[in-house]
């Protein structure tokens, strides 16, 4: 069994939530990934990452002021948890880990 | 408008805990978007919403905790089969009649697939069409043939695009052939040209299939043909003689597979279509003997082109002609085409409706018996179920108990149905008289319809029981003041009242099919067709006609010289065949000085002087006579062709002339005698209006002393035949003599309405089979709830007689009204099977009061076996808590 649950979207998802820091909301999440990877995000596949997140303990959330623009609904503003972090923390390990496994020679033959 | 019922289903779907802050979020990037326009952004809003449909962000839809426990689940099936086990009569009822009636409806569910397989093998089967022929009287469509001309494939792929390829073919009646001195008669011969296997690409397992149909004199055999010709040699290139009409050796050049038994155009041999030239150059515009294929375009509007076809053949052949092409689907001409000169007798889309609507009421009858058992023996339930109500159940867990046992009893029923279905297989190919598949329990596709019907059949038969079980109030249930409501009783006796009428319905159609069918075998045909038998006589080539004339007649003298033998004679058919043996013409007829041209189709048969006699027609005028010379262009005319002229009068057309055709030089043949009608086929068409040529015409291209047809002494006939079979060896000796009576050709005409009588009622008395012990269980359980009434009847001196009757009396209001209910259906759909024959029978009303008293028996039977078995009971014992 691994040792944490993150997919590869969920991984963007929970740095684009540390990226934002106070600003992390569904509408925001989902511009600042367009914007910075230049993928398009469905807001299904967002908003049901981040329900899940939050189900493993990733995540945590608060409700935020209301909005008319929002049609008088709230925001969900998510954070970081110290659990989350870990999870990124050992994801990038795994990947410095890997990286650095590889011998210089494989990059070499690739270049020939 | 889409915004607002995007967001109602979004509000619908999505988690309440999820809701709100994502409304919000869809909100803002609506209004950020809107900027785009708002219709644009409407269909992207939707879109969204529909990204966010995904179980993580669903509400709970179902109560999981509740069914889904492994624990109950158990419970449910100990409780199921424990509560079948317990009541084995009303069990075995069940299972056996929804085994009934889902095996007779997966049968007829393969055999009409099969029928609606017919000719969806071919790639792009959709594209193709079959050219045929209308005859236009009076701007009304009158004939409609199945065949046309020759070059009209070819000239409308020239003139219309949407054409994308043809091909053109002949179905021979009958060729001999001949290899290594052995005769065969071969009657499933096509010539086609190589155009034929790219439209219909039967793979060749030798030879090449763009090649294989060009030259001429080339035949592809099929592959059991080709065993029977060669055995196991190889048979490309080797040679067979072919005897009539042409006389001179054709090459293999391919083998395919045999055709399969679903399509339309069977053959067993395919012969270049360059092999006929010169009958093709011959009859050109003037018959229309050939089977035309058309391809389309994808693209191409069927009904558009039929229309654009409908003028083209008058400017083919000039605005005198009264024919008009006409264009069919090749996939629907098994069941639907009914036209003159079919190459099969073809299937019936009317008799697969039939088939379907039965097959349906077998299931449902089984399924009924299912829910009027289960509610009828809601009282014995009573009790439990109030008990569980009080420890605590959930209406939703005794629904799912009461599922788990309908669940249970249509599984058995499954399982049965297929050993069922499996064992009556061979019965049931003999009753279709087709081979549909060997073996079932193996077919993918039937143990899916099982599984599909076994599920559909779980939730009909299961629901409302579940429901009505389901429902009761604890309180009542357990004090036993339980009654059933009037609502449950109405809806019982409603399905009974159906399950009779469904009863009466089949009971009543199956004896009508039979009745017509008898009618049609014993109605007078026009003539005596007992001890009249019919022969092909020996084949020559045209040079060798006169002298086989000559030999026939001495033949046929020397054949009624005997005792046993009255008459003989020849004829271009034998009386008993189908609708497409005689010939026809289309042209055009004239009565001269009496009456216009009328474009009708004209039947033209091939007679001698013998002929008449040996029918036993009746003739106002007089016969053929071989001593006047003049009679070569002398006819005989029958009474159906004078009333199609609407003449009342027959003796004042005789010495009157007819003309054939349009051209005012064609010949014109005196009307010496008027012969009374008779059926020469089926009684399903009307007698055909009939001219008869004397077979020594001098310029027929049809072939005309074909046939014999002998009248034979009705004590000694066998030894009739004996004394012709002698006689044969001695005049004929190679040919081989193959004697049919008439009375059987007209049988086999019916064999297929016989058919369809028996599936029909064997697949009726299955539904009423199980209608009855439907009915068995029933009664059986009214009975029981009555014990204590009927012991108290007894002691203050009832009879059993009565008992019954008390019982009967309220069955006997349900047959009356079933037979009400049933009997405008009944005619209804009848009265209008029967207007497909020309000859049927009155709707026999008497039917319905017979079909009413035989289930008025049944049911006193059942429900009398039932209710005696109680009132025999001693009052003492059943009266003993009272």
């Amino acid at each position: 069994m691994k040792k944490f649950q993150l997919g590869e979207f969920e991984e963007i998802v929970l740095l684009t939530v540390g990226v934002l820091y106070d600003e992390a909301y569904g509408v925001a999440i989902k511009n600042e990934i367009e914007n910075r990877l230049e993928r398009k995000v469905s807001v299904g596949a967002m908003q049901s990452a981040l329900r899940r997140m939050e189900k493993k303990g990733f995540l945590d959330s608060r409700l935020g002021e209301m909005n008319k623009k929002r049609g008088g609904k709230p925001k969900r503003y998510f954070t970081i948890t110290a659990f989350g972090k870990q999870a990124l923390e050992y994801s990038k390990d795994v990947r410095t880990d890997l990286w650095n496994s590889i011998p210089e020679i494989a990059f070499d033959l690739k270049l020939v | 408008m889409i915004k607002r019922w995007s967001d109602r289903f979004f509000k619908w779907f999505c988690h309440p805990d999820y809701y709100l802050d994502i409304m919000g979020d869809l909100e803002e990037t609506y209004k950020d978007r809107l900027e785009f326009g708002e219709k644009r952004t409407q269909w992207k809003h939707l879109f969204s919403v529909l990204q966010l449909l995904r179980p993580s962000l669903m509400r709970p839809f179902f109560c999981k905790p509740l069914l889904i426990s492994k624990g109950m689940l158990r419970n449910y099936f100990k409780i199921g089969v424990r509560s079948l086990a317990r009541q084995r009569l009303y069990s075995t009822v069940n299972i056996v009649g929804l085994a009934i009636g889902l095996a007779a409806f997966l049968l007829i569910n393969e055999y009409i697939s099969f029928e609606r397989s017919y000719d969806r093998h071919f790639s792009e089967s959709e594209l193709l069409y079959r050219l045929t022929t209308d005859q236009i009287r009076e701007g009304v469509v009158g004939t409609r043939d199945a065949m046309s001309f020759n070059p009209s494939g070819p000239i409308l792929a020239d003139e219309l695009p949407e054409i994308t390829n043809y091909t053109t073919t002949f179905k021979f009646s009958e060729l001999v052939f001949r290899q290594n001195n052995q005769v065969r008669y071969e009657k499933m011969v096509v010539a086609a040209d190589s155009n034929y296997l790219e439209l219909f690409d039967y793979p060749l397992l030798q030879g090449d299939p763009k090649t294989a149909l060009n030259a001429p004199d080339g035949l592809v055999l099929t592959e059991s043909k080709a065993k029977a010709y060669f055995g196991n040699a190889d048979p490309i290139g080797k040679e067979i003689e072919i005897l009539s009409n042409f006389n001179r050796p054709f090459k293999v050049t391919g083998v395919m597979k045999d055709v399969p038994e679903n399509t339309h155009y069977k053959f067993e041999m395919l012969m270049s279509l360059t092999s006929i030239e010169d009958q093709l150059a011959r009859d050109k515009w003037n018959g229309f003997n050939y089977y035309t294929y058309l391809k389309f375009d994808p693209n191409a509007d069927y009904e558009l082109l039929q229309s654009k076809l409908k003028g083209l053949l008058r400017k083919h052949e000039g605005s005198e002609i009264s024919l008009e092409y006409n264009i069919q689907p090749v996939e629907s001409i098994h069941l639907y085409s009914d036209f003159t000169f079919e190459p099969e007798i073809h299937g019936s889309h009317k008799a697969v409706s039939f088939l379907v609507i039965i097959s349906i009421f077998v299931l449902v009858i089984a399924w009924v018996n299912y829910i009027n058992l289960s509610t009828a023996r809601a009282v014995d339930r009573a009790k439990e179920v109030g008990l569980r109500k009080v420890i605590g159940a959930h209406r939703k867990q005794l629904v799912g108990q009461f599922f788990t046992e309908s669940l249970l009893i249509n599984f058995f029923g499954a399982l049965l149905a297929i050993a069922i279905a499996e064992l009556t297989l061979p019965f049931f190919n003999n009753l279709i008289d087709k081979e549909i598949t060997k073996h079932l329990w193996n077919d993918v596709g039937f143990l899916q319809a099982v599984f599909i019907f076994f599920l559909i059949g779980t939730f009909v038969s299961g629901f409302y029981p579940a429901l009505v079980l389901s429902g009761f109030k604890p309180v009542a249930a357990l004090r036993g003041k339980f009654r059933h409501s009037k609502k449950g009783v109405v809806l019982r006796k409603g399905l009974v009242v159906f399950q009779f009428v469904v009863s009466i319905t089949l009971i009543t159609g199956t004896l009508i099919v039979g009745n017509q069918v008898h009618f049609m075998q014993s109605k007078n045909h026009g003539f005596d067709m007992n001890h009249v038998i019919g022969f092909a006589n020996p084949r020559v080539p045209g040079d060798q006609v006169t002298s086989l004339e000559e030999k026939l007649r001495l033949f046929h003298h020397d054949i009624t010289s005997h005792y046993a033998v009255r008459s003989a004679g020849t004829s271009s058919v034998i009386p008993g065949g189908a609708s497409n043996e005689i010939g026809s013409m289309s042209g055009g007829v004239t009565l001269v000085g009496i009456r216009d041209r009328l474009d009708a189709t004209i039947y033209i048969q091939f007679i001698n002087d013998q002929f008449n006699e040996t029918m036993g027609l009746d003739l106002l005028g007089r016969d053929f006579n071989r001593d006047f010379a003049q009679d070569t262009l002398a006819i005989i005319v029958n009474e159906a062709f004078l009333e199609l002229f609407g003449i009342a009068d027959h003796s004042n057309v005789i010495g009157e002339y007819v003309q054939f055709g349009t051209s005012p030089e064609n010949d014109k043949f005196k009307i010496i005698g008027v012969a009374s009608n008779f059926n020469r086929t089926t009684l399903k068409n009307s007698i055909e209006p009939t001219c008869y040529f004397y077979d020594n015409w001098f310029n027929s291209t049809v072939p005309r002393i074909i046939n014999s047809v002998v009248r034979l002494e009705e004590e000694t006939y066998l030894e009739g035949i004996d004394f012709i079979e002698q006689s044969w060896q001695q005049f004929f000796k190679d040919a081989p003599l193959d004697i049919v009576f008439v009375d059987e050709r007209f049988e086999r005409l019916y064999k297929e309405d016989k058919r369809f009588g028996n599936v029909f009622g064997s697949f009726s008395l299955l539904a009423i089979l199980v209608a009855i012990l439907g009915l068995f269980g029933l009664s059986s359980f009214m009975a029981t709830q009555r014990t204590k009434e009927v012991g108290v009847r007894r002691v203050l001196g009832a009879s059993i007689g009565q008992i019954i009757s008390l019982f009967y009396k309220d069955f006997l209001i349900l047959i009356g009204i079933s037979v009400a209910i049933g009997a405008p259906a009944v005619y209804f759909v009848m009265n209008g099977w029967l207007d497909n024959y020309a000859y049927r029978i009155d709707f026999p009303w008497w039917i319905l009061v017979l079909a009413g008293l035989l289930i008025s028996v049944f049911t006193l039977v059942t429900v009398g076996y039932q209710t005696s078995k109680v009132a025999l009971l001693n009052p003492a014992k059943t009266l003993k808590y009272e």
